[in-house]
């Protein structure tokens, strides 16, 4: 896997999470231009997909397949239905569930990692 | 300042982050657990009949909490049963490690995943008991 990629999704879910963690300390709902920040982590995550396709395509797959597989997919589900679930939601509480799925994003990338080189 | 309105939904505040942190924990266990099933079954059977059953309980648990209401009971069932689960098997993990060979969501009190399967249930149970309907009147 072309790891840089797993850790640029990793640092920009982070991001989202301080900024997510900052909102919600200064009492702050999630706002729209967080969702882009997270549509672009999204943008990220399926460019990663193709990447990992492309990969093991051509002859480098993933130690371990199923596992790997599982977790992009579950990857790529996180931010929307947690930007979904905290939108509904016009209190600082919507920040801290973002910022919940933001480091859960970031978590799984190291994962990712983990699972493609069999460690 | 005002006080969180009680006896209201599970599913919105606080509860919102709940709901989020079980989902959480629901897809991990489903997933883990269906690998297990599917993959390694002979392997361990006890511990990954486990898994799977914890994965259904914070499935179960995850969509009572967000919904509320009606499922208030369910919730409490599902929550309680975490709290035994994590504690009854995180102690046996510990006490006769060959009865799990291989990690479940509550082994060693769910140290696999930052303890988490052990805070949750007790944050679960607390947020039910505060938001409980018959509280409305005095919520402190």
């Amino acid at each position: 896997m072309w790891s840089p990629l797993a850790w640029a999704v990793a640092a920009g879910s982070l991001a989202l999470a301080g900024w997510a963690a900052w909102r919600a300390l200064r009492d702050r709902p999630v706002i729209l231009r967080q969702l882009l920040v997270g549509a672009g982590v999204e943008a990220l995550l399926l460019v990663h997909v193709v990447v990992a396709l492309v990969l093991s395509a051509t002859g480098s797959p993933p130690a371990d397949a199923p596992t790997f597989w599982g977790y992009l997919v579950t990857t790529l589900f996180v931010l929307p239905v947690a930007a979904a679930w905290a939108f509904a939601e016009r209190t600082r509480w919507s920040s801290v569930v973002l910022l919940v799925a933001a480091v859960t994003v970031a978590f799984l990338q190291l994962r990712l990692v983990q699972v493609w080189s069999g460690s | 300042m005002t006080a969180p309105t009680p006896g209201s939904s599970t599913g919105s505040g606080p509860g919102r982050v709940l709901v989020a942190l079980y989902g959480v924990l629901a897809v991990a266990a489903s997933f883990r657990s269906a690998v297990q099933v599917l993959r390694d079954f002979e392997d361990a059977p006890l511990a990954y009949s486990l898994s799977a059953v914890a994965a259904v309980v914070y499935v179960v648990a995850t969509v009572a909490l967000a919904r509320g209401g009606s499922l208030r009971r369910l919730a409490w069932v599902a929550v309680g049963l975490e709290l035994v689960g994590v504690v009854v098997v995180g102690s046996l993990s510990l006490a006769s490690p060959g009865l799990f060979p291989d990690e479940t969501v509550w082994s060693g009190f769910g140290s696999g995943y930052g303890y988490v399967p052990l805070v949750l249930p007790v944050l679960g149970l607390l947020w039910l008991r505060r938001t409980r309907p018959r509280t409305a009147v005095d919520a402190r």
